[in-house]
């Protein structure tokens, strides 16, 4: 019987430790799924992918086929991708436009939001008489609703609102969207890959500044290398690691289980966004400028990240089973930002977060050597220790600055590199999970009596 | 060394990780590039606004990879997979001397030592050649890799 409190040891102030059993457990994935990512709020895409009425996408809630759609009163909808009839997926590629939702197996047809439309030769069908008593309209997510552009979906009606949810991270998503003057947009081109491992590793990862100086060593000695020797490669101005690590920095552990780490920057030319700073700083203001300039790593429990370092990513992460996650990656820029910039974006994003890049393969490396690692007996519990000593759970002048309430916070010397971070998301996992666990076994007390 | 010769011989270098002769290939301001896709039918067209799996405008980079692939600081470089490319029907689009290009199709077969999964990724090559002091030169290597949802470590040696 899973115990999830007993697998995470949280003393205030001390060690912090979670049981490698939930990387390795298959009966832990399932309830992740089932606990996690069928009832919090999941990331199901940007407003602007289903831009104009008759727009869809296609995504996932955990396991379940998820399609959104924009219908013509300009509202989304968020539905299982499944018809009614046979369950086939309705909606099969990534963006479709329509005015009706066709299933191509017996032509089952649905209204944009979900609305049961037709049943081929019904007429003719001899169906009984209780038939039109049941509703066959597709099944919808409990709720959907959007922050800044970027739209979210829970299967559970009794979840809280999304502004509760995402609470005091608003402000960093802001410094995000806020960046462009006509608004942002997912620039053309999506890459997705593959890793041997857990998905919570790379939740780990996106927020995590102590791998940098190892895991990317050969990054930073390449981006060095083209400064010094002033390759035809420097232009693309990829981030120099040497100026981070003498930089501040700090992290925030926000309630409900999101994380982030930020890091002051030093090198601003580095950033495409510096290319017009000063309407920039007109706009915004310096502050606020400045805190666009730095870099911040956002990740939102469960499963979408925000990278603002080596160009601006938006990173979701789909479970596929216990040790196999499948990544989806997509570059964030302001619309109508000069061209300059707009390639300087394009080459970072290339050369750091792609798969077939010079970073992100040795984070996939990584992540399956954990995996592999996770298979060996003894302590089976890992601690995340850093920056405890030094963590303040009043705001610190980041987060004052920033205009934000974390629960906890730590800054100073980006050498603390902190493991801080890691927390509210296992508190959050430990009690959706203690919860889940819980309703279930009381629904099957209910159904036994 | 005809053109077919070149493109052939390219992706023998490779797989024998002959790094310095692969890159001599190359002409000093060439480019490499290798569109992503847009959904399920249309890869990216325009690197410069439209995202790339890579996209090099100079020698500069290929050599960028080969150094990070000898520092031996990347975890997905050391050990480094094995590779078997196979380049198959080579056309010649264009050839006028001085210039020409070849279409072909390409399949590579990658095993990752590490975890000895092997995965195969595939597509279509355009090689635009210059003769440079008599000898045929990469100006521009178009990669279309037709896998989208790549299925491990996709660097210039795997496709």
């Amino acid at each position: 019987m899973i115990d999830p409190a007993a697998l995470i040891s949280d003393t205030a102030d001390g060690p912090f430790r979670v049981d490698r059993s939930l990387f390795t457990d298959p009966a832990i994935f399932d309830l992740e799924m089932r606990h996690i990512f069928e009832r919090s709020w999941v990331f199901l895409g940007m407003e602007s992918q289903v831009a104009k009425p008759g727009d869809m996408l296609t995504t996932w809630l955990g396991r379940q086929p998820v399609l959104v759609t924009r219908n013509v009163d300009g509202k989304l909808s968020a539905l299982l991708n499944s018809c009614r009839h046979k369950g086939a997926r309705l909606v099969q590629t990534e963006h479709a436009h329509a005015s009706l939702i066709v299933c191509p197996y017996h032509a089952w047809t649905y209204a944009l939001d979900g609305q049961l439309r037709g049943i081929k030769d019904r007429a003719s069908g001899c169906y009984a008489k209780s038939f039109a008593d049941e509703s066959h309209d597709l099944l919808a997510l409990a709720q959907v609703d959007s922050y800044r552009g970027m739209i979210f979906g829970t299967l559970d009606p009794d979840e809280r609102p999304l502004s509760e949810h995402l609470g005091e991270t608003r402000p960093l998503i802001d410094l995000i969207m806020d960046q462009g003057e006509h608004g942002m947009e997912l620039v053309p081109g999506r890459t997705a890959y593959m890793f041997d491992g857990n998905w919570k590793l790379q939740v780990e990862n996106g927020m995590d500044p102590y791998h940098l100086t190892s895991t990317h060593g050969s990054f930073i000695h390449i981006v060095a290398q083209r400064t010094a020797a002033v390759t035809a490669m420097a232009a693309i101005k990829s981030r120099d690691f040497r100026e981070t690590v003498t930089a501040n920095g700090g992290a925030f552990g926000f309630e409900h289980g999101h994380g982030a780490v930020w890091i002051d920057n030093h090198t601003p030319e580095q950033k495409p966004i510096n290319l017009t700073i000063d309407a920039l700083r007109d706009r915004v203001g310096i502050a606020r400028a400045q805190w666009m300039l730095n870099f911040r790593n956002l990740v939102l429990f469960p499963n979408v990240q925000l990278a603002d370092s080596e160009s601006l990513l938006l990173r979701v992460i789909r479970p596929r089973s216990v040790d196999r996650t499948e990544m989806r990656l997509y570059c964030l820029a302001p619309i109508g930002e000069p061209a300059a910039a707009r390639t300087m974006r394009l080459r970072q994003h290339e050369d750091f977060f792609n798969a077939s890049g010079l970073a992100t393969p040795d984070d996939s490396a990584m992540y399956e050597e954990c995996q592999i690692g996770f298979a060996a007996a003894g302590d089976c519990l890992q601690g995340y220790d850093r920056g405890i000593g030094a963590t303040t759970r009043t705001p610190d002048e980041a987060a004052i600055s920033l205009g934000i309430r974390p629960c906890e916070n730590v800054s100073g010397p980006f050498k603390i590199q902190s493991e801080l971070q890691y927390r509210p998301f296992y508190r959050e996992w430990r009690r959706r999970m203690s919860e889940g666990l819980s309703r279930d076994s009381t629904a099957a007390a209910e159904a036994a009596e | 060394m005809t053109p077919h010769d070149l493109v052939i011989t390219e992706a023998a270098l490779l797989d024998e990780r002959r790094w310095d002769e692969w890159l001599e290939l190359y002409s000093v301001d060439c480019v490499f590039w290798a569109p992503a896709w847009i959904d399920e039918e249309r890869p990216t067209t325009d690197p410069l606004a439209e995202l790339s799996l890579i996209y090099y405008t100079s020698r500069d980079g290929l050599s960028d990879r080969v150094d990070r692939i000898r520092s031996g600081t990347s975890l997905a470089s050391t050990p480094l997979a094995r590779t078997a490319h196979a380049v198959t029907g080579l056309r010649t689009l264009a050839d006028d001397g001085c210039r020409c290009r070849i279409a072909s199709s390409f399949g590579v077969d990658v095993l990752d030592v590490r975890t000895q999964r092997s995965h195969r990724l595939f597509g279509r090559y355009r090689h635009d050649l210059v003769k440079i002091d008599d000898r045929w030169r990469i100006a521009e290597k178009y990669v279309l890799v037709l896998n989208d949802l790549l299925p491990g470590v996709v660097d210039v040696y795997s496709i």
